[in-house]
């Protein structure tokens, strides 16, 4: 389930930040426990623990004492944001680098990027 | 007491039961053999005096080698265990030496109403010593050989000195292989010597059982 | 339950199994103790779980373990085979024997455990196979519900569904009633992610003990152009390396800070995790480290 590689707590992480900008996850929605996380993905419940440690210091989670993790107010605009600050770097970059090592004009990617404007594709 | 408790209540229940199957056989043998020739000998004086110490001796090993580790294993202590196991050998060779002076009165019913002859057999102390120690004996030698494998062979020739001492107020069962008539030896202090054998036999199984390693068990 | 050793030796004859350990663990965790075949893990939870007197010093809660009753009554090990049953006993006898000698037994749970691994209860020990034994192993140790509770191998010709069984039950038990246990494993990569912490020992000695997941950042392996990778490896500890070609892959041992980062983005060399089980066979190889 887990690539045992990177720190599985910020595989979790990863896992409900992309929930709450996918939307499965909506603002002050209560998110699972700490066990049940555990027990579903076969995990450590302190690795779990770690990971909703890492979402509430990262303002994504926040605690209701005695009740439970909920998902902040701003979570979903501020992973947005976040997002969009290293979509380039990370996602149109790279894109552009293998485009070029397998031999594709810049100007058929550019192509294509207007017809799923279109909504043609 | 909850080790003494499991000993007592499954190992001694368990051996009454032997006794009473090993007591119905003897009984059928017998009138098998009085079809053919006159019954002149006890049946269960043959059970008692050679066979019976050999069980008690089975049992003193399997409390040792089997129970011992399992003991440890769920968490008890050894000293817990040898304790439980003294007051257990107690128990278990008075239980058989009343089996054994019960199997005589109703075998004796059964001899009269038969008119068999029965020859002479002992007291149930002297069954309760023998049993006491050929019981203590067994747990030495288990003890000896778990702990130091085949040199534990030392405790045969000791196991052997402390059980045909007891041997001595039970006729019929003072021969042993090379050694011929032991009671004589003794004279009229056997009680004594009996109980010395249990203390040695005891004191010998706490020596090296006491801290014992626990080895890994090939089942 | 925390477990202090001090100075622990354990020889057998000539022959010594562990030498001269010290470690601590502070208690209610899941710990993976791990080495190889011969490293020492059974002799150390042998000795942890007083089968044996210790040369030096094994405290549980403060307290000496071997001979100690309140000790021992908090602590269960089940090595290979079942520890805790005889090979004619039946399956439902060994449960009753947990039932008369532990004060933290839960027979219920026994039971409950036993169905689910599909045991049969009126089959004797030496008549089960191989995975249904390992199996009354790991139901004599959950269902002790000990404050140490150690499972040496216990997946042993377990079936992949059965030891996800395990899996799942030794975690939900664990959650509902945390308590220190220690497992010790080859199957490294299954068992990886409910790991807090792990102790490495190789040779009777203590290689590292470190919480599972700053373990798995401690590697890095770096890939690139072989003469890159030489330069920006020089002075790390490199655990192992390999070519192909103009290509060479190091794995590094220990944390890379900031520069060491920029500096790798400069080489344009690539930068990858590394899992449990690769680090675990490279701390314990022989002398060197390099293949």
């Amino acid at each position: 389930m887990f690539d045992d590689r990177s720190p599985i707590y910020r595989q979790i992480a990863d896992r409900i930040k992309a929930d709450v900008l996918s939307g499965a996850l909506k603002a002050d929605e209560q998110v699972m426990s700490t066990n049940q996380y555990a027990a579903y993905y076969r995990i450590n419940p302190a690795t779990a623990a770690k990971a909703f440690q890492q979402l509430v210091d990262e303002k994504v989670l926040y605690k209701k004492r005695g009740i439970g993790m909920f998902v902040s107010a701003q979570a979903r605009d501020m992973l947005r944001a976040q997002g969009r600050e290293t979509f380039f770097g990370e996602v149109v970059d790279p894109m552009v680098a293998e485009a070029r090592a397998i031999g594709i004009p810049l100007a058929d990617v550019i192509r294509r990027i207007e017809q799923h404007e279109k909504g043609a594709v | 007491m909850k080790i003494f408790r499991v000993l007592a209540k499954t190992l001694t229940a368990y051996s009454a039961l032997v006794a009473a199957g090993v007591f119905a056989f003897a009984v059928v043998v017998t009138f098998i053999v009085s079809a053919f020739r006159g019954v002149e000998i006890s049946a269960w004086n043959v059970v008692t005096s050679q066979i019976a110490r050999w069980f008690l001796l089975w049992v003193g090993v399997y409390v040792i080698h089997n129970l011992l580790p399992i003991a440890v294993a769920h968490g008890r202590t050894r000293r817990e265990f040898l304790v439980a196991a003294s007051g257990f050998s107690v128990v278990l060779a008075l239980a058989m030496a009343l089996v054994a002076w019960l199997g005589f009165v109703v075998e004796g019913g059964i001899y009269a109403v038969m008119d068999w002859r029965a020859d002479e057999h002992g007291t149930p102390l002297a069954y309760f010593l023998m049993f006491l120690v050929w019981c203590a004996v067994g747990m030495f030698c288990a003890a000896a050989f778990d702990r130091f494998g085949a040199g534990g062979i030392f405790s045969v020739p000791v196991g052997l000195a402390l059980a045909v001492v007891t041997t001595a107020g039970i006729p019929g069962s003072g021969n042993l292989p090379f050694i011929r008539n032991v009671p004589v030896l003794l004279g009229s202090g056997w009680h004594a010597v009996s109980v010395l054998a249990f203390l040695i036999a005891l004191a010998g199984t706490w020596a090296v059982a006491r801290d014992m390693p626990i080895r890994l068990r090939t089942t | 339950m925390r477990v202090d050793v001090q100075g622990l030796t354990v020889r057998y004859g000539d022959v010594t199994a562990i030498d001269d350990m010290s470690f601590s663990l502070s208690g209610n965790k899941i710990y993976g103790l791990l080495g190889r075949n011969g490293s020492g893990k059974t002799s150390l939870m042998s000795a942890l779980a007083g089968y044996r007197r210790p040369i030096g010093s094994v405290r549980l809660d403060g307290e000496p373990v071997f001979e100690n009753a309140a000790a021992m009554g908090k602590v269960c090990l089940v090595r290979h085979s079942a520890d805790a049953a005889d090979k004619g006993d039946k399956v439902s006898y060994v449960l009753e024997y947990g039932a008369a000698w532990r004060d933290t037994w839960d027979n219920a749970y026994a039971l409950d455990l036993v169905e689910l691994f599909k045991i049969p209860l009126k089959t004797k020990v030496g008549e089960l196979s191989l995975g249904q034994r390992s199996a009354l192993g790991v139901v004599i140790a959950l269902a002790s519900r000990s404050p140490l509770t150690m499972l040496d191998e216990s997946h042993l010709g377990m079936d992949t569904p059965t030891r996800y069984a395990f899996y799942d039950a030794l975690l939900n038990d664990f959650m509902a009633h945390p308590r220190t246990i220690i497992i010790s494993t080859h199957l490294i990569e299954e068992l990886a992610s409910l790991l807090e912490e792990v102790v490495i020992i190789d040779n009777g000695r203590l290689v590292l003990q470190e919480e599972a997941d700053v373990l798995r950042s401690r590697g890095t392996e770096v890939t690139g152009n072989a003469a890159d990778v030489d330069e920006f490896t020089a002075g790390l500890t490199v655990l192992s390396e390999r070519s192909l070609g103009r290509t060479k892959a190091a794995m590094v041992y220990g944390s890379l800070d900031d520069e060491q980062l920029i500096r790798a983005r400069q080489l344009g060399l690539e930068l990858g995790p590394i899992a449990l089980q690769d680090l675990f066979v490279h701390l314990t190889e022989p002398v060197g480290g390099k293949r």
